[in-house]
């Protein structure tokens, strides 16, 4: 019972943006609108005090702006280098060689994942390889990779693959370990044919796992994107970090951290939001 | 009985299972013959360990017995069989409608025409209106009404039946038993009920099998004469009662470790 107030806890359907014309304004309806995006509005406030107290430590003296720089000396950095556009090619040169190394990872990762979780022989066959590759430092054989791709796009495809490739199939893996032997016994009992029991069954009790083995290869493909640029490349966020680190641009140097940081958070949202719509069932099983 | 109608009959199946840790051989069954006619309603009751779901199994094809012959009269079209699991036996990521449709896209039904066979099942298991719905947010009863329903669907001659009101509440599930008789008796089904709860083998049951710890056999199979339709005033008649009195004796007298009355 809530007495005092007219507006007690409303729904959170209630709550979305478009949907209340009818928000009261002022200090309520702002109230009301950070209930609603909690998450966001904290996540969103923890960068900002973060900000806020780098600005400080660095007005107060407390280190060298040239070493770290700071958020204001960032922002100027990234209204300059946006506003000429001359960091567009290398955030599109990173995001090509994000993109196709991430995709293949998903598109190999995904069914060779299942195919090692399903056939005990397919598991055996490819389990000392893949942890021999697994067990080696990927920046360790970078450039060897770099000598035998070049310094392009290929090189660079490769490293992000392999990197982002093995969360993929750990993942997948564990959720087909996972499957309940009581839904296959379901399965089973009504004769369902092998492709029935793979749809019906097996894929949707992984599919959470690939979700989180996906999230997982997300910030490793980005590791591969910037170890590729900056051991040998011409262009991407690496190439620029490394190269104004030569120049001690120390600001631009943090506008490409920030921005992996950004592209980081917004890859693992998009992942979040998906998990979020495959959730409903899930609340029965964990 | 004439073997025509028969809708079971098991000879001598045996189970034994391999114990990897002592590389021992353990029994589950040692030697169940039984015979079940046409509609006929018998459970199987017996301390857990007894083989009872293990048998179930065998008849439904999960499990391969060691030896031993199981026989199901042929009804020409679709399963002979169908399973109806102890709890959590829904696929969370169906809605009610496609888990009971499920048995009927195994058998090769196409997607819309197994839901449109499968709605007035759910009907007949009295859930109209949760179609939509997901496991989780049904109670354990109606997830039980579901799994049954997934059953029926099918439309198999015999319905097995694994301690499928194991993790109801008390009430729940005599309200659960009340139902399944109602539905056998619309649907005339057979059906092999396993539990090892006394009072509800007496209850739903023409037979009631008695078995043993392991290894697994019958003690004792006793024909229950109570009228039917039953109705669940029936527990406290003495007839009921004397039934109930002889069978926990029975089970008493096995120096069985689990208690012969209703531990999960």
């Amino acid at each position: 019972m809530l007495p005092q107030r007219r507006w007690a806890r409303p729904s959170v359907a209630t709550l979305s943006v478009g949907s209340t014309p009818l928000a009261p304004a002022g200090p309520r309806g702002l109230t009301r609108l950070v209930r609603a995006n909690e998450r966001l509005f904290y996540g969103i406030l923890g960068f900002v005090v973060i900000g806020i107290l780098w600005e400080l430590a660095g007005d107060l003296g407390l280190y060298r702006k040239s070493l770290l720089s700071t958020p204001s000396l960032v922002w100027s950095a990234a209204v300059q280098d946006f506003g000429s556009g001359t960091i567009w090619p290398d955030l599109s040169a990173s995001g090509v060689e994000f993109g196709l190394g991430f995709v293949a990872a998903l598109g190999i990762g995904i069914p060779l994942g299942l195919a090692i979780g399903m056939f005990r022989r397919v598991e055996y066959l490819v389990s000392f390889l893949l942890f021999g590759i697994y067990s080696t430092p990927k920046a360790a054989i970078a450039p060897l990779i770099i000598l035998v791709a070049g310094i392009g796009l290929e090189s660079k495809v490769i490293l992000v693959f392999l990197l982002a490739f093995f969360s993929v199939i750990v993942s997948t893996v564990a959720g087909v370990r996972s499957v309940a032997e009581r839904h296959l016994d379901i399965a089973d009992s009504f004769g369902a044919s092998r492709w029935l029991r793979f749809r019906s069954v097996i894929l949707p009790s992984t599919f959470p796992f690939i979700l989180t083995g996906i999230r997982i290869a997300t910030g490793r493909a980005l590791v591969g994107v910037i170890v590729a640029e900056e051991l040998a490349a011409n262009e991407g966020i690496g190439h620029y970090i490394e190269l104004y680190g030569a120049f001690l641009n120390t600001a631009r140097v943090m506008l490409g951290v920030v921005l992996l940081g950004v592209f980081g958070v917004l890859m693992g949202e998009g992942v979040r939001r998906i998990e979020k719509r495959y959730e409903v069932w899930r609340q029965e099983i964990h | 009985m004439a073997n025509t109608d028969l809708a079971l009959s098991a000879r001598g199946v045996r189970m034994e299972y391999r114990d990897r840790s002592s590389d021992t051989r353990l029994v589950a069954i040692e030697a169940m013959d039984l015979d079940v006619a046409d509609r006929e309603f018998v459970s199987l009751l017996g301390p857990s360990g007894c083989g009872k779901s293990t048998f179930l199994k065998i008849v439904n094809g999960l499990l391969k017995a060691t030896a031993g012959e199981i026989r199901l009269r042929r009804n020409g079209k679709g399963r002979e069989d169908a399973m109806v699991f102890q709890d959590a036996a829904l696929f969370p990521w169906y809605s009610v409608l496609d888990n009971v449709a499920y048995g009927l896209v195994c058998a090769g039904v196409k997607n819309d025409e197994a839901r449109k066979r499968a709605a007035p099942l759910v009907e007949l298991v009295g859930l109209q209106g949760f179609e939509a719905k997901y496991p989780y947010q049904l109670s354990g009863g109606m997830q039980q009404r579901a799994n049954l329903a997934r059953a029926l669907a099918v439309d198999a001659p015999i319905l097995l039946m694994d301690e499928p009101f194991a993790s109801l509440d008390a009430q729940t599930r005599e309200v659960m038993q009340a139902e399944l008789l109602r539905i056998w008796n619309a649907a005339q089904k057979t059906v092999v009920f396993v539990t090892h709860q006394i009072e509800e083998a007496v209850y739903l049951s023409d037979r009631v099998i008695v078995m043993s710890a392991r290894p697994g056999r019958i003690l004792a199979d006793i024909e229950i004469e109570l009228p039917r339709p039953r109705a669940l005033e029936l527990k406290r008649s003495a007839q009921f009662t004397a039934y109930a009195d002889q069978i926990w004796k029975l089970l008493a007298s096995q120096h069985a470790p689990a208690a012969p009355v209703g531990q999960a």
